[in-house]
């Protein structure tokens, strides 16, 4: 299992199109990603799950891979992140 | 005449055509095999997939990539892994594909309705479409086809959906109506991407209107005419013409920089009232907030929001203005705005008693709040703090030694935040103006605020139509003060702005051109008039049209000249 702290840096924080890059991109890796904010785990790779945690801008999270291909799953997400998921 | 909110600018003249929302309803089902139910939602979903592939196609070659990718994530929710799996465990318990893609959907309904950020909120409208798309193609029901509209057609619905949208063309779709929606909601997008009058939350619309009726849809001012007269059709064909030769003349000026016709570079800023509003500033071509008026975000709740909050909105402004300045005015309350909830004594004369910056600075603790949120947001962009209603230098040096303050604890804890954050004042009374030189030394930027200006200098309620007469920026005794103001800041180098409804009066723009105003601040519908007026002038000639005016001893002389222009 990997972890790492990221920040959210895109202006409308996780919204329809940015949580649809980002369940599309996790969805790909065999591996368990989990992203966990105020207390709760989001499945990364379901769109629904991510809309409804509300994650809104300059909210910091932790982004958690467990499974085949883990650490390449941590590094496109966090680069996802980093990268203000293409906004 | 019927009233909504105006969503999408323009006029449109046509007839009614109702969107008929096909019953959905169905009698659940139990005990059903499994394996059939599921092929059935298997194959109602592909056909939602291949249908919304469809849609999202034609509204990115006619709207806009954007918004095709709404309908996108249609088909991500639906292919949702987690959705999925859960309608797929309802049906394996023996419940019909009907009962099962309503049950989840209407959970994801609950949980993104009740969420407190109206982005998620938003989301609910594409769940619901989703479920009743779905729900439609297992029952087999036909839904209206908009695309085959005729040519003048006025859409109205209870609610617009991304899939119905999908089917709206410019070339036979003249306006929209619904019951429900915001500026910000989908269908208010998509009306303005599409350029067509929207008229939206107008109460019952689907109900009191009929398919054939004639109808006006007045988007600029929100209304809806029904069965309108011979002569409402007159005047609104009349308005009509001219919007659209005004808006194709305007539209030669997106995208150009603000300067004056010697290529003097000028500043055409926003006024907002909402962080969300920020992103209207800049699809209206804005080049900065130049008035945020944070008043409210503290009305229609039950007590102020907190540091927190207010972080996050100012914060939300700074980033979609992505490093452009955002002037954000702190807390502009009494006068004519009332707050519950923070208890403002009645007044005898509440224009002159306990308003703006001196109720913030007599109540310190809460107006730390706000602050303390301005400094940590100013981490995120160019934010700059502008005080209200200042009429003494105390007050400015006051609210520098706060901000100072909060400074040095953001230093030790290691709080991001802009050491160069800008605190300027609102130029809006008389005694402002008359030490405005003192006030330049230390304030970083002015802005003439001409409502309050204007009301302070002539001693004239404006909103007593018994002294309407002197409420008037073109008076001599505001032209003084207004140039004055301009003067002092020039002299000791501060950048010198407007934010009240002359900085948009063409009339007054080349004298403020004249006086060297550096920023203008005007409602985002107003940004492209704006910059065309201020192309118009040279320098020069504009202040020989100063030079003349300001010999002018008398409003009405000064109205008169100036309505020669």
């Amino acid at each position: 299992m990997v972890s790492k702290k990221v920040t959210l840096v895109n202006a409308q924080g996780f919204h329809m199109r940015p949580a649809n890059v980002f369940a599309a991109a996790m969805g790909k890796y065999p591996c368990d990603v989990t992203i966990k904010f105020n207390g709760n785990n989001v499945n990364a790779k379901s769109l629904m799950n991510i809309i409804a945690s509300c994650i809104k801008c300059g909210s910091e999270v932790e982004l958690v891979c467990d499974g085949p291909d883990e650490e390449k799953a941590l590094a496109e997400a966090v680069a996802l992140i980093e990268s203000g998921l293409g906004e | 005449m019927l009233k909504g909110i105006n969503a999408s600018e323009g006029y449109g003249i046509g007839r009614v055509l109702v969107i008929k929302e096909h019953s959905l309803a169905f009698t659940p089902r139990t005990g059903c095999d499994p394996e059939s139910e599921l092929k059935r939602y298997s194959e109602a979903a592909e056909k939602f997939c291949a249908a919304t592939e469809r849609a999202a196609e034609q509204m990115s070659s006619t709207v806009g990539e954007k918004e095709a990718e709404i309908l996108s994530g249609h088909i991500m929710m639906i292919r949702d892994p987690y959705l999925d799996s859960e309608v797929k465990k309802l049906i394996s318990g023996g419940q019909c594909a009907e009962s099962a893609i309503k049950a989840i959907c209407d959970m994801f309904e609950a949980v993104f309705s009740s969420a407190d950020d109206e982005l998620t909120n938003q989301r609910a409208a594409d769940v619901r479409d989703i479920r009743d798309e779905m729900l439609g193609i297992l029952l087999g029901a036909q839904g209206t086809d908009v695309s085959a509209a005729p040519p003048d057609t006025v859409l109205v619905a209870r609610e617009l959906t991304p899939s119905m949208t999908a089917g709206i063309s410019k070339k036979n779709i003249v306006g929209i109506v619904t019951e429900s929606g915001s500026r910000t909601s989908h269908s208010a997008i998509l009306a303005r991407a599409m350029d067509i009058p929207a008229v939206l939350s107008v109460p019952d619309a689907a109900k009191l209107l009929a398919d054939g009726d004639e109808i006006i849809v007045d988007g600029v001012e929100g209304k809806v005419f029904p069965s309108p007269t011979r002569s409402e059709k007159d005047a609104y064909a009349a308005k009509r013409t001219k919007y659209i030769e005004e808006k194709k003349a305007l539209a030669e000026y997106i995208g150009r920089p603000t300067a004056t016709a010697d290529g003097v570079n000028l500043e055409l800023f926003c006024n907002i009232g909402k962080p969300e509003d920020a992103a209207r500033a800049v699809e209206c071509d804005g080049e900065g907030v130049g008035l945020f008026r944070t008043e409210f975000l503290f009305m229609d709740r039950k007590n102020a929001p907190n540091e927190d909050e207010q972080f996050e909105a100012y914060k939300k402004a700074a980033l979609i203005m992505k490093g452009k300045p955002v002037i954000i005015r702190t807390l502009d309350v009494g006068g004519d705005k009332d707050i519950p909830y923070l208890g403002l004594k009645k007044e005898e004369n509440p224009f002159l008693g306990l308003r703006a910056i001196r109720y913030c600075l007599k109540n310190e603790d809460s107006y730390l709040a706000q602050l303390r949120a301005l400094v940590r947001a100013s981490a995120y962009g160019d934010i700059r703090i502008m005080l209200p209603l200042v009429t003494s230098l105390s007050e400015l040096r006051r609210v520098k030694t706060l901000i100072s303050g909060i400074m040095d604890e953001f230093k030790q804890k290691g709080v991001k935040f802009d050491r160069d954050i800008k605190v300027g004042v609102m130029i809006e009374t008389p005694a402002a103006a008359i030490i405005s030189d003192l006030l330049a030394r230390e304030a970083d930027f002015f802005s003439i605020g001409t409502n309050d200006l204007v009301q302070y200098t002539m001693v004239a309620d404006r909103g007593n139509p018994d002294v309407a007469y002197l409420s008037s920026a073109y008076d001599p005794a505001v032209l003084r003060t207004i140039r004055q103001v301009i003067r002092s800041g020039r002299a000791a180098g501060i950048p010198v702005g407007m934010c009240g409804e002359a900085a948009a009066d063409r009339r007054m723009i080349p004298l403020l051109i004249a006086f060297g105003l550096t920023e203008f601040s005007v409602s985002p519908t107003s940004v492209l008039a704006a910059r065309r007026e201020i192309s118009k002038w040279s320098v020069e000639k504009a202040k020989e049209l100063a030079h003349e005016i300001m010999t002018l001893k008398t409003e009405e002389d000064v109205r008169a000249a100036l309505s020669k222009l």
